[in-house]
């Protein structure tokens, strides 16, 4: 089978690279190889992404691998998050390097988890097999968990610790969800673990054990992906870790655990009978982000914690939109990917912006446009993105999830939902001017503008821009395809 | 029901009880390396104190000059409910383990009542000492015999003693082997041994059953040792009964001194743990009944 | 096999409680290895089937892992920081063990109501797994050094393992692979991250750890 090659190649292509990564050389050369090694990576996964989005879905090692529609997209997501973090680094590390903070060894744990992160999250998309796919959630905590203390110094310490405790107990959670998942098919033999096989008989499965895994799985996963209330370790990592490594926490860490989660709702929902029990579940988890984010981004003084904030607001829109079918499965799905661009640009910019002006201090951070034209003006544009600003994509999948919930009927969810989002929108636009343009405290000379940087970072506004504005065929087919699996019409 | 051998069991009881702590306190001479007191020394101190004349606070009332003679005669009555191995105890009825924990209650309870009627500042204290652990202990004990009862499915202690000895196979040895643990921990709390209490110490700040009897002389204090040593006397026979419930008297009795020096020996081995430590201790015996009880709860069908 | 495996069963709950009711991290880092070699090799007690030497290597595999490797990354950390006890426990000792003794009723309850009548597996198995997840979580909010915050993790896990073993006689190789690497790169991150704790703030408090906040 000409395909065969595809799963075996994205998942030990990450390992592979990590082991070269271990073979010092100078940091330059390692920051570089991890640009060229993520981009090299988008061959076989647009192969994969191809197969499943022409022929159908794609399996390897007796099932236990697959690429469905749902994994393709994220897949996507996964590719252009990595690519444009990996592309970004050179700017982001090139000061460090310069002043020998950098080393060769820091160098090379970097390169080391960095692919190694892209495995883990590999393993989760393309894994068939529930406990397999636990294990990719798994590894991916505790390998970022060592990505935020790349930077030494005790909040970074604080956030790391954090982070490990909190998520490793929700994702153990999330494992006892898997194996009572499994033990609602009555365990027989490994088949019991294997989302396909779970999904084809889901009618058979025991409701009350379903039930009570899929809370054991909303509670696990949910930590990880950062629904309130289990999100405060989410603040403090974002904050903390380097920039290309926030852009890939924010851009598709999250998105893992969700995914994860999304993988069981359409089997939890056809064996309650589609009562919209587990439906409901995500709804008021994604409501409760939503309100609790737009509360804590009106006190936010600190640009990565503000931004980290506004992820939460967004992985609550997205739990939000799943939650309410139809439509708003297309919207949450097509939300995930313009969030996921415009967040790693934000996180990057915000990054280099701090490195410029020795600060992540909102306010002293005034004036941003004219000391760094290319880094001020993209987290500027990013920020109106995510907010909701009218011709971007992200305008346009907000819309259809509270659409979605109008549609249902379900008044009280669209007017809480359009409350947070307008409370989001004017505390965050009020931060994004004076971020922009209010007059600077101190003089700071003004940057050079590079060429490459301001592309880097044009590039992907432009995509979010574009999408809102027209969506190519065949990516809407994929999105429809991918969204029919967790119960969107199409 | 009332026998001959059963009524010899008791008088044995009564006859060989001062034995016991004689027998702890040669083992600990002899680990510490000294010869220490004969092992018939606790009969000499009883017919020591007899000899002496009744001395009494100008404070205290009847109530002091009672307790001792009550709290013994309430242990006594502990000691005809209880079964040795395979005999049968003295009386027996369904419930008896109940009665058997009230009469030790009863005899507590006396004690204490008599070290506040003195008003003395130690001897309230180690009552109040006393209260506290007794009564931490007590859940431990209860638990304990309630797990019997549900693994016997009898309701007396000579019931549960016969049904434990044919039934003591692999399935239940775990919750039995909790139960005896915890009554381990229960014997050494209620009969104020190491570590929870050190008979011999000497600075009342930190006795518990010694600061009790402060008060105590002559017979009165004679009532009391005597009523102790019958006390350790039944907790022997307690664990003896959950640990071989098959053997014969004279294996019990066996038995007993050998438990005796075990007592000896953990005292040699081991310091008084600080008060505060002690209530955790108790309380994880309790928790080691309750464990017990859940396992005998779950494997009895 | 049921008596066997009820006798490892009791002896783990022991385990349980006493990492619960010990203020010393020496004896709950012991009691958790003790925990770790019981709950490695409760597979080969549990097997109706026999044994294989797939389960045998398996269950070696976990034993020394959590036994011996867990216990050593732990001592470490507790040596190099010098805490010997914890200090003002959220919950006391008495407290604490109280409250372990009342869970297990609690778990009984849960695995009655609970339909897991999925393996070979005794009465036993499921309540001490429910337990050791109750304890586990309980040590992690009522305990403030890392290290007890480490073991509480570490229980969750086995109570999680436990579990699985009413549900699966065995998962699949991969699988348990997996997990078991999972559990233990955790508690090495964990185990760098005290130290690390240790040498930035003096102390491994976690309670203390507040600069981030809103």
């Amino acid at each position: 089978m000409a395909s065969a090659w595809i799963l075996p190649a994205l998942l030990l292509g990450p390992l592979l690279m990590a082991a070269c990564c271990l073979i010092p050389r100078s940091a330059d050369a390692v920051i570089r190889f991890c640009a060229v090694g993520t981009l090299v990576l988008a061959i076989p996964g647009a192969a994969a992404v191809r197969h499943a989005a022409a022929l159908g879905p794609l399996f390897a090692a007796e099932r236990w691998l697959m690429v469905d529609a749902l994994s393709a997209y994220h897949l996507i997501i996964l590719l252009v998050v990595f690519g444009f973090s990996a592309l970004f680094a050179p700017f982001y590390f090139a000061g460090e390097i310069r002043s020998g903070r950098f080393g060769v060894r820091t160098a090379a744990r970097y390169g080391a988890l960095w692919f190694g992160t892209i495995g883990a999250m590999l393993l989760v998309v393309l894994s068939n097999n529930l406990a397999l796919m636990w294990v990719g959630v798994e590894a991916t905590t505790l390998l970022t968990a060592f990505l935020i203390r790349l930077q030494v110094g005790p909040a970074a310490l604080e956030a790391m610790w954090k982070y490990l405790v909190m998520c490793s107990v929700g994702v153990a959670l999330a494992f006892m969800g898997t194996l009572l998942a499994a033990a609602s098919a009555g365990g027989t033999g490994e088949s019991a673990l294997l989302g396909t096989d779970l999904m084809r008989r889901a009618e058979q499965l025991n409701p009350r054990m379903i039930k009570a895994a899929f809370l054991f799985l909303v509670v696990g996963y949910g930590t990880k992906a950062g629904l309130a209330p289990m999100h405060n370790w989410l603040p403090d990592a974002h904050s903390q870790a380097p920039a290309p490594v926030s852009a890939v926490f924010s851009g598709f860490l999250l998105n893992t655990a969700l995914y994860a989660l999304l993988r069981y709702l359409p089997i939890v929902e056809a064996a309650t009978g589609q009562a919209g029990w587990a439906r409901g579940i995500l709804v008021a988890f994604g409501l409760l982000s939503l309100v609790v984010a737009a509360g804590f981004l009106a006190a936010q003084r600190e640009v990565k914690r503000l931004l980290a904030y506004s992820s939460i607001e967004h992985v609550g829109l997205m739990a939000l939109g799943a939650g309410l079918g139809g439509v708003g499965a297309v919207a949450a799905l097509f939300h995930a990917l313009n969030h996921s661009l415009c967040k790693s640009v934000a996180f990057c910019c915000a990054g280099q912006l701090g490195r410029i002006r020795g600060t992540l201090d909102l306010r002293r951070l005034a004036g941003s446009v004219r000391v760094a034209p290319v880094w001020g003006t993209g987290l500027f544009v990013a920020l109106l993105a995510l907010i909701g600003a009218a011709p971007f994509a992200i305008f346009m999948s907000k819309f259809l999830i509270v659409k979605a919930a109008a549609d249902a009927g379900r008044y009280g969810v669209m007017a809480l939902a359009l409350a947070g989002l307008a409370a989001v929108f004017i505390s965050v636009l009020r931060h994004a001017v004076a971020l922009a343009w209010a007059p600077a405290d101190a003089v700071v000379a003004p940057q050079k503008t590079s060429i490459r940087a301001a592309a880097l970072v044009a590039l992907p506004l432009a995509a979010v821009l574009a999408l809102g504005l027209w969506i190519p065929r065949p990516f809407a087919a994929l999105l429809l395809r991918a969204a029919r699996i967790i119960g969107g019409f199409g | 029901m009332p026998s001959l051998g059963t009524g010899l069991n008791v008088l044995i009881g009564l006859a060989a009880a001062p034995l016991l702590p004689g027998i702890i306190a040669r083992v600990k001479a002899m680990v510490a390396g000294r010869r220490g007191p004969p092992p018939l020394q606790g009969y000499y101190d009883l017919i020591r104190l007899l000899h002496k004349d009744h001395l009494r606070s100008r404070t205290a009332t009847w109530v002091f000059g009672g307790a001792p003679a009550v709290g013994l005669a309430a242990v006594v009555c502990g000691l005809l409910l209880m079964p040795v191995g395979r005999q049968p105890a003295f009386f027996s009825f369904e419930g008896d383990w109940m009665v058997l924990l009230g009469c030790l209650a009863l005899a507590r309870w006396c004690a204490i009542l008599a070290a506040l009627d003195t008003g003395s500042g130690f001897a309230a204290m180690g009552a109040s000492r006393d209260a506290c652990f007794s009564a931490l202990a007590e859940p431990a004990l209860f638990i304990l015999l309630a797990g019997l009862a549900r693994q016997t499915g009898e309701l007396s202690l000579s019931g549960m003693v016969a049904g434990l000895a044919p039934s003591a196979g692999l399935t239940d040895a775990p919750g039995l082997a909790l139960l005896a643990a915890a009554l381990g921990l229960a014997l050494l709390a209620e009969n104020a041994r190491i570590p929870v209490d050190d008979p011999n110490t000497h600075l009342e700040l930190t006795m518990i059953h010694e600061a009790l009897v402060l008060e105590q002389a002559g017979p009165d204090l004679a009532l009391m040792l005597y009523g102790a040593a019958l006390k350790l006397w039944l907790f022997g026979l307690l664990l003896m009964n959950l640990l071989v419930a098959f053997a014969d008297s004279f294996a019990v009795w066996c038995g007993m001194i050998l438990m005796a020096a075990g007592i000896g020996v953990v005292e040699s081995a081991m310091a008084r743990l600080r008060l505060l430590k002690v209530p955790p201790l108790l309380v994880g015996a309790a928790a080691l009944a309750a464990l017990g009880f859940a396992l005998i709860w779950r494997t009895t069908p | 096999m049921t008596a066997w495996e009820n006798m490892l069963l009791a002896a783990v709950l022991l385990t349980g409680f006493a990492a619960v009711g010990s203020s010393r991290l020496a004896t709950g880092i012991r009691a958790l290895g003790a925990q770790g070699v019981l709950v490695g090799v409760l597979p080969l007690v549990h097997s109706v089937a026999g044994w294989n030497p797939r389960m045998v290597g398996f269950g070696a595999v976990v034993a020394t892992t959590k036994g011996v490797l867990f216990p050593w990354l732990l001592s470490r950390a507790i040596r190099a920081s010098q805490t010997r006890r914890e200090t003002e426990p959220v919950v006391g000792y008495g407290a604490s063990l109280a409250l372990a003794a009342v869970l297990l009723p609690a778990a009984f309850w849960l695995a009655d109501r609970a339909p897991l009548a999925v393996s070979q597996a005794g009465a036993l198995m499921a309540p001490t797994a429910f337990t050791l997840m109750g304890m586990g979580l309980f040590l992690m909010v009522a305990r403030r050094t890392a290290v007890s915050q480490v073991l509480g993790y570490l229980m969750l896990e086995n109570g999680i393992h436990t579990f699985g073993l009413t549900v699966f006689t065995h998962l699949p190789l991969l699988v348990e692979l997996g997990v078991l690497m999972d559990a233990f790169v955790a508690v090495f991150a964990m185990g760098i991250a005290i130290d690390h704790i240790n040498r930035e703030f003096d102390h491994m408090d976690t309670t203390r750890l507040t600069s981030l906040k809103g």
